[in-house]
C-alpha cells in the first residue's frame, strides 16, 4: 500500500457505527412524522375554504358533468401493466344525481375546461349546486328570460342574495332574541297573556320576512342541461370560482374562515361553522381553570411549604404525580359516578324534584364536565407549582423570616409572587390538556349538537346544567357518526386544525414562560 | 473603647491584662458580667438528624460590641449563629438542648413570638438575598409587616436605613429600580439596610462579605464598625484578617465546641491554646 | 457615625399571629382536602365494584367473558404502540443526549413536547380516516416504507463516511436529526413511486389479495398496526423525554473516563452510560406503557372496535378504555354492565397507577444515585 493510500485511509473519520445513525434517524423520522401530520392537517383544513376552480368534463361516452377535482389515484393494474389513473370529482347536485362524488378514469376524459360562467351555490338543503345560472325572476313569473343571460343574471343574483341575507339576519335575530325567550317563559307560565300576544305578533313578522325571502326564484341548469328552480331563501351563497381573480379568491377564503369560526353547524355538522363548539370549549376550559388554579396552588403550597417533609409527604407527592398518568377515561368514569349520578342525582332530588324524572343536574352538563377536567388537570397544576416553589432559593424565605415576617407573610409577599410564572405555566398546560381531552367528556356532558350555548340573556345567564359542544368531540362525532364521511372530511380537517392550533399556542406559551422563569432564576442563583 | 465588666472580680484584672496583650491565666474562655451581656448561650447542643453540630456550648455576647465566630468549615459557627434567631425552627430534623437568652429572656419560651424575636435579632446572609422588588420596597418590607406607619414616616425610615448602610448616596435617585439591578456589593448593603430598618437589637452576619470583591468587603467592614454604637453585632467569618480588623471579641469554635473566646487582639497575638494557634497560623484547615 | 435610630413604631403582632395560624390551618385543610379528593378516584372505583365482587353479583364467568376480549385488545394495542414507540423514542433520546449539538437539542426538545400535546382525537382521526384507508389502498407501499426508512438511514450513514471532509463538516452527525429529514422524505416519495411497479411484478398488483389467497391473512382496514403506529406516535414523546432526562443526567465524568481511553461515543454509551441510566430508561418505557394502555380516543377511532381475540396485527380489536367510552353512557347506573365497566376502569386505574409508581420510585432512586456519582467525581 502506498503511503498516500495510508494517509487517505487515516483521514477517514472513525465511524460511530450503524447504531448511531439509526439513533439519529429516529429523531429525523419523528420530526418527519410530526411535520407530515401538521402539514396534512393544515393544508387540508385551510384548503376547505378555498374557492377551488370547477371543471366542465366530457367523457368518451358523451356524458358531461361539472365538478371540482379532489384527488387522483393510480388504478390497480390487473395484468401487470400500468392501469392508468382515476380521478375523484366533487359534483354536488345531490337532489339531481342522488350522489355528490364521481370517480372517473382519466383516460376516458375527452375534454375538460373551466368556463367562467360555472356557478357554485351553497344551499340550505342538498349541499352544493354546481352548474350554470340561467335566470333570476320573481316567483310568480314564468316564461322567457328577463335578463339577457350570463352577466346580467349574475349581477341580479348577487344583489338579491344580499337582500335575502339581510332579511335572514333580521329573522334570526327575532328568533333568538324574542321568540325563544318568550317560548321558555310560556313553558314556565302558560297563562302569560302578554307573552302570548307578543309571541303571536313576532311569529307573524317572521312569517312576513320568510315570505319576502321567498319572493324571487333562481333558475339553474346543470352541466348536462337539467333545469332546477330554487327560491332564494334556499340559497346561502353563490360564486363563480373560474371567474374569480386571485385577490378575490383570497378574500372569499378569509370570509370562509371567518364564517367557519363565527357560525353554527348545518347539515348534521358536515357544513357551516363551529362557533358553538369553540364557545363550549372555551367556556368549559375557563370554568375548569377557575376551579383548578386555587385548589392546585393550595395543594402545592401545602405540600411544599406547610406539610411536614417526611416519608408520607414524599409518598403523597409521588401519588399525585402518578395521577397525571392515570387514563383520562378513568376520570370520566369517576365524574359520571360521583358528580353526575352521585351529587347531581342528590341535587335533583333536593332542589329540582318537580322536574323529575327528567334530570337537571343528574345528567352530564357543563358543570360536571368542568369539575371532572379540573380533577384531571389538578396533578398538572400541583406538579408545576411545586416545581416553581422548589426553585425559589431558601435564602429568600429566610430573608423574609429574618425580618420578622410570619409564615403567611413570607408566603404571600415573597414566595408566591415569585412562583407566579410557574403557576401560570401549570395552568396553561392544564388548559392545553383539557382543551384536547375528549374521552372523559363523552361520559360527563358533551353533546353532538347543542345550538343553545350555555350562556344567554336569561337568568341565571350561565347555565351550568346544559350540555355543550366541544371542538374535540366535534371532530370525533363528525368524522365517525355522519352519513357521508367523505363530505364531512373538510369540516373535520378544519376543526382538527383549529384544535391543534389552540393546543399548540397554549403549549408554546407555557414553554416560553417556563424558559423565561428558569432564565430569571438562573440569574438569581448566580450569586 | 471602654473595658467591659467581666463576671468575676478575679477575672477583671485578667481581662485588663488580656486587653493589653498580657497572658491570661484565668482560662481560655472569657466571661462577661450579666449586665453587659446581650445574648447568653448556655449549655447549647444542636444536632441535625441525630448528628451533633454543637456540643454543650456556653458563651456570652457583649452588648454594643462586635463579636466574631471563627473556625474551620463545619465547626458549627454558622449553626450557632442561626440558632440565635431560631432559624433552625424551619428544619424539623434539628433537635436542640440548652438555652439562649436575649437580654435575660429565654428565646425558646412558649410566650416568645418567633417573628418578633427575629425582628429583634436581624440576620444578614452569606449571599445577598434582596427580594424581587424595588430598592425602596425591599427596605420597607419589614416596616410594612408591622404596619401603622404613615407614608412620610416610612420614607424617613427608609432613607435613614439606607444612609446607615452607606447606600443612600448611590441609590437615592433610583429607589424604584429593581433591587436585582444593583451590584452584588450594593445588594449586600441593601440587605443590611433592610434589616436595620426594623431596628433590631442584635445583627447577625453570616460571612457577609464572602461573596464580595475587596472594595465592597471594605465598605461592609466599615459599616460593621460604624454600627456597633447602636446595636450588638455577631459576625461569622472564615477570614481571620476580617475578624481581626472588625471584631472586639473573637470566639474560636472547633468541631461543635467552643475552644477559645477572648478579646480579639489577645486571641490573635497570643492564643492560649495550641489548637487556636494552629488554626490562626494556618496549620489546620 | 450614623444618626440615632428613629423612634419605635407600633406593633400589630397579635392579629398577625392569629391570621398566620388561621391561614396555615386553611392551607393545610385545603391542601389535604384536594389531595384526598384526587386520591378518592381509586377509592370510588373500589367501593362501586368490590362489594358486588364479593357478594357474587358479578360472577367469575361473566367477568371473564366480557372483560377478557377488552383486556386482550388493550394489551394488543399497547404492545404494538410500544413496538413502534420504544425503538424510536430510545433512538431519539440517545441521539439527543449523546450526539446532538446543544443548540439543536434546545429546539428539538420543546418540539417533541408539542408532539406530546397533540390531542388524541386529532391523531385518532388522521389514523382512522386518513391513514387506514390510505394504507388499505397502498398496502405494499406502506410495508415498503417500513423497510425503506431504516435502510435509508443506514445508507446515509454509510455514504457519509465517504464524503469529502468539507461536506462532512457541513453535514455533521450532531445535526443529523435535521438534515436527514429531507433525505428520508425524498426516499419515501421515491419508494412510493417504485412500489406499484414492484407490486405488479411480485404480487400480481394486489398485495392484499395475495395475502388473503396465499397466506390466508385477513386484512382489516382499521387494525392493530394502524393503532400501534398512531398510538406509538402519541406515546413516543413522553418516553423520549424521560429517557433523555435519564441519559443526559448521567454525570459526564463517567463517560469522559471511557472516552479518554479511546472508546467511541457509541461504545461509551453502550458500556458506561446506558448501564448507569438503565433504570431511568426502564421507567420511561413503563410510563409509555401506562399511557398506551389508557389512551382512549386513538384506539376508539383507529381500531374498528371489534371485540376480537386474535393475534394477527392486521385485525382490529377493542380496548377497555374504548369500551368504557362507548358503552358507559348507555349503561344504566347499578346494572351489571355498568359494574363491569367500572371494574374495567378500576383495572385501568390500578394498572397505570402501579406502573407509574414503580417508574417514579425507580427514577427517584436513580436521581439519588446520580447525585452520589456526581459528588464522588
Amino acid at each position: 500500500m502506498s503511503p498516500a493510500a495510508l494517509t487517505r485511509r487515516a483521514r477517514l473519520p472513525r465511524g460511530e457505527g450503524a447504531w448511531a445513525w439509526l439513533a439519529a434517524g429516529s429523531v429525523a423520522l419523528s420530526l418527519l412524522l410530526l411535520g407530515g401530520l401538521l402539514t396534512l392537517i393544515a393544508v387540508r383544513g385551510l384548503a376547505h375554504f378555498w374557492p377551488a376552480s370547477v371543471s366542465l368534463v366530457e367523457l368518451d361516452d358523451g356524458q358531461v358533468f361539472a365538478g371540482r377535482a379532489v384527488r387522483e389515484l393510480p388504478l390497480p393494474a390487473a395484468d401487470g401493466a400500468s392501469g392508468g389513473r382515476e380521478r375523484l370529482y366533487f359534483t354536488g347536485n345531490r337532489d339531481l344525481d342522488g350522489h355528490v362524488w364521481q370517480w372517473v378514469e382519466v383516460d376516458r376524459i375527452v375534454e375538460s375546461d373551466r368556463p367562467r360562467e360555472l356557478v357554485v351555490m351553497e344551499r340550505l338543503r342538498h349541499g352544493d349546486f354546481i352548474g350554470r345560472l340561467v335566470d333570476v325572476r320573481p316567483a310568480g313569473q314564468t316564461g322567457a328570460r328577463t335578463a339577457a343571460g350570463g352577466e346580467a343574471a349574475w349581477a341580479a343574483l348577487q344583489a338579491r342574495l344580499a337582500a335575502v341575507d339581510a332579511l335572514r339576519g333580521e329573522r334570526d335575530d327575532l328568533q333568538h332574541g324574542v321568540i325563544q325567550p318568550l317560548v321558555r317563559r310560556l313553558e314556565k307560565d302558560p297563562g302569560d297573556g302578554a307573552a302570548q300576544r307578543r309571541l303571536a305578533e313576532t311569529n307573524e313578522r317572521v312569517r312576513g320576512l320568510q315570505e319576502s325571502m321567498r319572493r324571487d326564484v333562481v333558475v339553474l341548469e346543470s352541466a348536462d342541461g337539467r333545469r332546477l328552480l330554487l327560491t332564494l331563501d334556499e340559497v346561502l351563497r353563490a360564486w363563480r370560482p373560474n371567474a374569480m381573480p386571485l385577490p378575490e379568491k383570497i378574500g372569499a377564503w378569509s370570509r370562509g374562515v371567518w364564517r367557519f369560526l363565527s357560525e353554527g353547524p348545518r347539515a348534521a355538522n358536515t357544513a357551516g361553522g363551529v362557533w358553538p363548539a369553540i364557545f363550549g370549549t372555551v367556556l368549559m376550559v375557563m370554568l375548569m381553570s377557575l376551579l383548578v388554579t386555587p385548589f392546585g396552588v393550595l395543594a402545592a403550597v401545602y405540600l411544599n411549604e406547610v406539610a411536614h417533609q417526611g416519608r408520607l409527604t414524599n409518598w403523597v407527592r409521588i401519588a399525585v404525580r402518578n395521577l397525571a398518568g392515570v387514563p383520562s377515561i378513568v376520570y370520566g368514569v369517576f365524574g359520571l359516578g360521583v358528580f353526575v349520578y352521585g351529587i347531581g342525582g342528590s341535587l335533583d332530588e333536593w332542589f329540582f324534584s318537580d322536574e323529575l324524572p327528567s334530570p337537571t343536574f343528574g345528567t352530564g352538563g357543563l358543570l360536571w364536565a368542568s369539575l371532572t377536567l379540573a380533577l384531571l388537570t389538578l396533578p398538572v397544576v400541583i406538579v408545576a407549582t411545586e416545581e416553581g416553589l422548589v426553585r425559589i432559593p431558601d435564602h429568600q424565605r429566610e430573608g423574609a423570616l429574618a425580618l420578622g415576617a410570619t409564615r403567611l407573610e413570607m408566603l404571600t409577599r415573597v414566595v408566591l409572587p415569585m412562583a407566579v410564572p410557574a403557576m401560570l405555566t401549570g395552568v396553561i398546560l392544564a388548559v392545553a390538556r383539557a382543551a384536547g381531552e375528549v374521552a372523559p367528556l363523552m361520559l360527563v356532558g358533551v353533546a353532538k349538537l347543542a345550538p343553545q350555548v350555555p350562556v344567554d340573556g336569561e337568568f341565571p345567564f350561565l347555565h351550568l346544567d346544559r350540555k355543550f359542544m366541544h371542538l374535540g368531540y366535534h371532530v370525533y362525532d363528525t368524522a365517525f357518526h355522519g352519513d357521508d364521511i367523505q363530505a364531512a372530511m373538510p369540516v373535520v380537517y378544519a376543526t382538527a386544525l383549529l384544535l391543534v392550533l389552540v393546543v399548540v399556542v397554549l403549549n408554546l406559551t407555557a414553554i416560553f414562560l417556563r424558559h423565561y422563569f428558569r432564565a430569571r432564576h438562573g440569574a438569581l442563583s448566580r450569586h | 473603647m471602654p473595658e467591659l465588666p467581666l463576671s468575676q472580680p478575679s477575672q477583671r484584672s485578667d481581662a485588663s491584662r488580656l486587653e493589653s496583650g498580657r497572658p491570661n491565666s484565668a482560662g481560655p474562655i472569657i466571661d462577661f458580667a450579666p449586665d453587659v451581656s446581650c445574648l447568653d448561650v448556655e449549655g447549647l447542643s444542636l444536632a441535625y438528624g441525630g448528628k451533633p453540630a454543637l456540643r454543650d456550648l456556653t458563651l456570652r455576647v457583649p452588648r454594643h460590641r462586635v463579636t466574631a465566630f471563627i473556625g474551620p468549615s463545619g465547626c458549627g459557627k454558622s449553626t450557632l449563629l442561626r440558632a440565635l434567631n431560631r432559624l433552625h425552627d424551619l428544619n424539623e430534623a434539628v433537635s436542640r438542648q440548652g438555652s439562649i437568652r436575649l437580654e435575660g429572656q429565654e428565646i425558646h419560651a412558649p410566650e416568645v413570638a418567633v417573628d418578633e424575636l427575629r425582628r429583634r435579632v436581624g440576620m444578614v446572609f452569606q449571599a445577598p438575598n434582596p427580594f424581587p422588588m424595588s430598592i425602596y420596597e425591599n427596605v420597607a418590607f419589614g416596616l410594612r409587616l408591622q404596619g401603622g406607619l404613615t407614608r412620610r414616616r416610612m420614607n424617613d425610615i427608609v432613607e435613614w436605613a439606607l444612609e446607615a448602610a452607606a447606600l443612600w448616596d448611590e441609590v437615592k435617585d433610583r429607589l424604584r429600580a429593581s433591587a436585582w439591578s444593583l451590584s452584588i456589593g450594593q445588594q449586600q448593603r441593601l440587605v443590611i439596610a433592610r434589616t436595620l430598618a426594623v431596628r433590631p437589637e442584635v445583627l447577625l452576619l453570616d460571612e457577609p462579605a464572602s461573596a464580595l470583591d475587596p472594595i465592597s468587603t471594605l465598605k461592609i467592614e466599615e459599616l460593621i464598625r460604624s454600627l456597633k454604637s447602636q446595636l450588638t453585632l455577631v459576625l461569622v467569618t472564615h477570614n481571620m484578617q476580617q475578624a481581626a480588623r472588625v471584631s472586639d471579641y473573637t470566639a474560636f469554635l472547633h468541631d461543635g465546641e467552643l475552644v477559645e473566646y477572648a478579646p480579639t487582639a489577645s486571641l490573635f497575638t497570643n492564643p492560649r491554646l495550641a489548637r487556636t494557634e494552629n488554626y490562626i497560623t494556618g496549620r489546620m484547615a | 457615625m450614623t444618626k440615632p435610630f428613629p423612634a419605635s413604631p407600633a406593633h400589630r403582632s397579635p392579629r398577625r399571629h392569629l391570621l398566620d395560624r388561621l391561614a396555615t390551618g386553611l392551607i393545610a385543610a385545603g391542601g389535604i382536602g384536594v389531595i384526598l379528593a384526587v386520591l378518592a378516584i381509586g377509592a370510588f372505583l373500589a367501593i362501586e365494584v368490590v362489594p358486588s365482587l364479593f357478594s357474587g353479583a358479578l360472577g367469575q364467568e361473566q367477568i371473564t367473558l366480557s372483560l377478557s376480549p377488552l383486556a386482550w385488545g388493550t394489551l394488543k394495542a399497547a404492545f404494538w404502540a410500544l413496538v413502534f414507540a420504544v425503538p424510536m423514542a430510545l433512538g431519539a433520546a440517545i441521539h439527543s443526549a449523546v450526539y446532538m449539538s446543544p443548540g439543536l437539542r434546545s429546539r428539538i426538545k420543546p418540539t417533541l413536547e408539542l408532539m406530546e400535546a397533540l390531542p388524541g382525537v386529532v391523531i385518532g382521526f388522521v389514523a382512522g380516516l386518513v391513514l387506514a384507508p390510505w394504507v388499505e389502498r397502498h398496502l405494499a407501499g406502506a410495508f415498503a416504507l417500513l423497510l425503506v426508512m431504516p435502510l435509508g438511514i443506514l445508507m446515509a450513514g454509510g455514504a457519509w463516511r465517504w464524503l469529502s471532509p468539507a461536506l462532512r463538516q457541513r453535514l455533521p452527525l450532531a445535526w443529523a436529526g435535521l438534515w436527514l429529514v429531507p433525505w428520508l422524505a425524498m426516499l419515501g416519495l421515491a419508494a412510493l413511486e417504485l412500489v406499484p411497479w414492484l407490486e405488479a411484478r411480485l404480487f400480481a398488483g394486489d398485495l392484499r389479495g395475495w395475502l388473503d389467497a396465499e397466506l390466508g391473512i385477513d386484512y382489516a382496514s382499521r387494525n392493530a398496526l394502524i393503532v400501534g403506529l398512531a398510538m406509538g406516535f402519541a406515546v413516543m414523546p413522553s418516553v423520549y423525554a424521560l429517557a433523555e432526562d435519564a441519559l443526559s443526567g448521567v454525570p459526564s465524568s463517567l463517560g469522559e473516563g471511557a472516552q479518554a481511553m479511546g472508546a467511541t461515543r457509541w461504545q461509551t454509551l453502550w458500556k458506561v452510560v446506558l448501564p448507569a441510566a438503565a433504570p431511568g430508561v426502564f421507567a420511561a418505557v413503563m410510563i409509555g406503557a401506562g399511557r398506551a394502555v389508557g389512551e382512549t380516543m386513538i384506539v376508539l377511532m383507529a381500531s374498528g372496535n371489534t371485540a376480537l381475540m386474535s393475534l394477527s396485527p392486521l385485525e382490529g380489536m377493542r380496548s377497555m378504555a374504548a369500551g368504557i367510552a362507548i358503552e358507559l353512557p348507555e349503561a344504566v347506573a347499578g346494572s351489571d354492565s355498568y359494574r363491569l365497566l367500572i371494574l374495567a376502569a378500576l383495572l385501568l386505574f390500578l394498572f397505570t397507577f402501579l406502573v407509574n409508581t414503580l417508574a417514579e420510585v425507580v427514577r427517584s432512586r436513580l436521581r439519588r444515585r446520580y447525585r452520589r456519582l456526581g459528588d464522588l467525581s
